[in-house]
């Protein structure tokens, strides 16, 4: 036994420094670098700038995190961030107050939410397929009922939400916040959290423990679009308009994010605590490329390269046993 | 037995497409008592505690609970009404903890007004604690169940169904999975649970644990009811005529022959990862050669490393007397003439969803089509051959394999390994959860292997299995190879004594 410990101590990092994920660690160089090329980067405004970008993605990878841990995906979230946002401006054009339309908004992204629920837990099509569906149906009409431009909204109270600050935190920052925090009590404070976890772990014999597996699932869709809905209605809020592609690819981020943070599609494996690594990854590198003044063009290939590059490593990390 | 039954279902039909599961059953269970449940696969075992769990409903019949008829519509009404279950399938999720599985759908909630929607934690571990050290173990209840070993998941699972305050708890093969202290274990608790007055329905494969666990023993035969006896006054033998219907001459049928040439010579294996320390070991063309162990003495890796399913760090495997390139890959050994019926046929060993053709062929469509264009003709023919001479149970060669018994499943690895004229046949666990019928098929297709001049390495963890059907039998224990001991010399003491480690034989090294 001693001799084991030993070799195991000499062989591998601190217990400490095993758990932290590998998107850790390339987050920490990228800043590095990024700190050194340009000089505008590593500075109080531009972290807030980051931090603003940051946090409707922090929004709708909690949604893609909850999806995956039940061995689901969410195709459509990008779509329903857009068809929420259209329909809150929308509400305002026609004279609602801004409070009732960004409720509209966010009922919008529950209603999406609820249709893929149904489709996923009773139609018992595939998450895949299901979603994907949702995907057309949500962007299309927000390309219909915005007759495929941008539709303008500046009711203070709705720009409050995308512009505003609460003391000197930006309040899209506060929203991802308290979304954190929701989700969080959810998962690791309540029963559905622990249906969340055995839906994706084994929702057979959760089914047979008396779990209403079915209802709880549509739940998880349900809560995935609201989340949705509140990305779109902040998004909208930031931009002071609502854009009929605006979402377009943003659940592709979402879900990076997700995996990223090192949940899995096995077993439910996995929480929202890496999500956040996940998010901060993606917003450094996007704000880091603009900083650097990498062209457009080439952003996308650039960030897929290194999502694609992070996952990889820590694969192998894990493999190797070097982390957890 | 006298008293109340806990449990007394009359009656009991129940249809699926195409197969009557349950033909007029019936079954009582008395508390503080072990009722076993034996018969075959497909014989209604599982179907009856289904239904008694409320994940089924019977077509007909009548289920009484403590005297009072009951419907029994979900899980959900059976834990209300005392009744539990522990499949054979694993029930537990993974990345929850010990007492968020113990108490899955059934959280103790927060009493702080306002807080009533959220988990109690802090009870829930409380009550988990109670209850596991009540049942004598001492799981961690803040553990990630993924982490643990086999026996404390079975803790946790029997943990759980003492949790609903059951009067029964259903136990579907809780040993199929375990090593024999392990075993000894959970009948430990069962013996505590019946002390409590809870009644047993225990299912399982293995008859010699039925003399052990069990006071009375219910056979099923193809749906139907058989018979109800007190343990103490039926035999392994009466039993097994039960539940066949007919007597089996001889489980294990062997001819024993003078072996021949070498087929795999195993020198110095070593591996750290897969946990294999310095293995010598030989298997020559005719004979049946078994590898004993306790499940985790590393006799399923060692297979693995030979077939090259899995890197060696050092040592030498030679097929055929031609010495093999260290780390192969299992595509090189296949043409080589070696043939691997894994542990888990379901993830393994077939492709459940593909038909039994499809199946047959897998591991030979090189060897058969060349040309790399799969003819109909040609493969019906090799199908068909097979489905014969192993007399397969299936409509056709179209049929998906899914749809097959353990048994006959098992008999499609087979077939496809026939198919690929391998003439070195590494079995890991040939018979595991196959029903005594068609093990005794298995094993003589294994004889017939050997006597046309094959060679076969046996993984097993039943030991009458080992004994009965081996030439030589090899004893692993944690990764070594700690004795070799000739048919005559051995006994199951002898053997269990060198897997526990108890005892070191002079292994030869060859």
């Amino acid at each position: 036994m001693e001799t084991r410990a030993t070799t195991e101590q000499t062989k591998s990092l601190p217990s400490l420094l095993q758990r932290v994920p590998a998107v850790a660690w390339v987050l920490l160089a990228l800043i590095a670098f990024f700190a050194m090329l340009a000089p505008g980067f590593f500075t109080l405004g531009n972290f807030l700038n980051i931090a603003v970008q940051g946090s409707v993605l922090m929004v709708l990878a909690l949604a893609a995190t909850i999806v995956i841990l039940t061995q689901g995906i969410d195709l459509s979230s990008g779509a329903i961030l857009t068809f929420s946002g259209i329909i809150a401006v929308l509400s305002m054009q026609a004279g609602l107050p801004a409070p009732l339309a960004m409720l509209a908004g966010l009922l919008t992204g529950l209603a999406c939410g609820a249709l893929n629920g149904f489709l996923v837990s009773w139609a018992l099509l595939p998450p895949f397929i299901a979603t994907l569906g949702m995907q057309g149906v949500a962007g299309g009409l927000a390309v219909v009922l915005s007759r495929a431009g941008a539709i303008y909204a500046d009711a203070p109270f709705f720009t409050f939400f995308g512009s505003g600050r609460l003391l000197i935190i930006p309040m899209p920052f506060v929203v991802a916040a308290v979304a954190y925090l929701c989700t969080w009590v959810v998962l690791y404070q309540t029963p559905f959290g622990s249906y969340i976890f055995a839906l994706g772990g084994n929702e057979a014999g959760a089914a047979l423990s008396g779990v209403r597996t079915k209802s709880w699932k549509f739940g998880v869709y349900v809560f995935a679009g609201l989340l949705a809905g509140v990305g779109g209605v902040v998004m909208a809020a930031r931009l002071r308009a609502a854009d009929p592609i605006v979402g377009v690819g943003w659940e592709f981020d979402a879900i990076a994010a997700t995996i990223l943070g090192g949940t899995s599609f096995e077993e439910g494996r996995g929480g929202i605590a890496g999500t956040i690594a996940g998010v901060a990854l993606i917003a450094v590198l996007r704000n880091g490329l603009n900083v650097i003044g990498l062209a457009t063009a080439w952003q996308a290939a650039v960030i897929g390269t290194i999502i694609i590059g992070a996952i990889v490593l820590d694969v192998l990390l894990k493999r190797k046993g070097i982390l957890k | 037995m006298t008293g109340v039954p806990l449990i007394a279902a009359r009656g009991i039909y129940k249809a699926f497409p195409g197969v009557q599961a349950l033909d007029n059953v019936d079954f009582d269970l008395y508390p503080g008592e072990a009722h076993v449940l034996i018969g075959e696969n497909g014989a209604g075992k599982s179907t009856l505690m289904k239904i008694l769990a409320g994940a089924y409903h019977p077509d007909a019949g009548t289920i009484e609970v403590q005297g009072n008829e009951v419907k029994i519509q979900n899980p959900r009404e059976a834990h209300s009404l005392g009744i539990s279950i522990i499949y054979q399938e694993y029930n537990l999720v993974p990345f929850l903890n010990v007492a968020q599985n113990i108490y899955l759908g059934r959280a103790p909630r927060r009493q702080t007004p306002l807080l009533g929607a959220l988990v109690d934690h802090k009870k829930m571990h409380a009550d988990a604690e109670t209850l596991l050290r009540s049942l004598n173990t001492d799981v961690d209840t803040h553990a990630t169940v993924k982490f643990l070993g086999v026996a404390q998941q079975q803790m946790c699972e029997v943990a759980k169904a003492v949790s609903v305050n059951a009067r029964v708890i259903i136990m579907d093969e809780p040993t199929a999975a375990l090593t024999s202290r392990e075993i000894e274990q959970l009948f430990n608790l069962i013996r505590l649970l019946k002390s409590k007055g809870i009644g047993i329905v225990y299912i399982s494969h293995r008859l010699n644990e039925v003399h052990e666990i069990g006071d009375r023993v219910t056979v099923l035969r193809d749906g139907r009811y058989i018979d109800t006896k007190q343990v103490s006054e039926v035999t392994v033998d009466d039993m097994i005529s039960m539940m066949v219907g007919r007597s089996i001459e001889n489980l294990y049928p062997r001819n024993y022959r003078e072996p021949g040439e070498m087929a795999l010579r195993v020198t110095g294996l070593s591996s750290q990862a897969l946990r294999l320390r310095h293995v010598n070991l030989n298997v020559r063309c005719g004979e049946i050669v078994g590898l004993a162990g306790l499940v985790g003495a590393g006799r399923t890796e060692l297979a693995k490393a030979i077939f090259g399913a899995a890197p060696y760090d050092s040592g030498a495997v030679e097929i055929f007397g031609q010495p093999i390139e260290k780390n192969n890959s299992p595509a090189k050994m296949v043409r080589r003439g070696v043939g691997l019926i894994p542990e888990d046929r379901k993830s393994e060993g077939l492709a459940l969803i593909l038909s039994v053709a499809e199946n047959v062929v897998m591991a030979s469509l090189e060897r058969l089509f060349p040309r790399s264009f799969v003819s109909g003709k040609k493969e019906a023919s090799v199908v068909d051959g097979a489905i014969k001479d192993l007399a397969i149970a299936t409509p056709s060669g179209k049929r998906q394999v899914q749809f097959l018994s353990g048994g006959n499943q098992q008999k499609v690895v087979l077939a496809k390994w026939l198919a690929t004229n391998s003439r070195l046949f590494i079995f890991d666990e040939p018979t595991r959860g196959i029903d005594v019928g068609a093990k005794a098929e298995v094993h003589s297709l294994m004889d017939r292997l050997v006597a046309q001049g094959a060679a076969v390495l046996m993984i097993s963890s039943e030991l009458p299995e080992i004994l009965g059907m081996s030439d030589r039998v090899y004893a692993m224990h944690e990764g070594r190879v700690v004795a070799e001991v000739p048919r005559a010399e051995a006994t199951q003491e002898r053997l269990l004594a060198y897997m526990m480690g108890q005892e070191n034989g002079n292994t030869r090294n060859n």
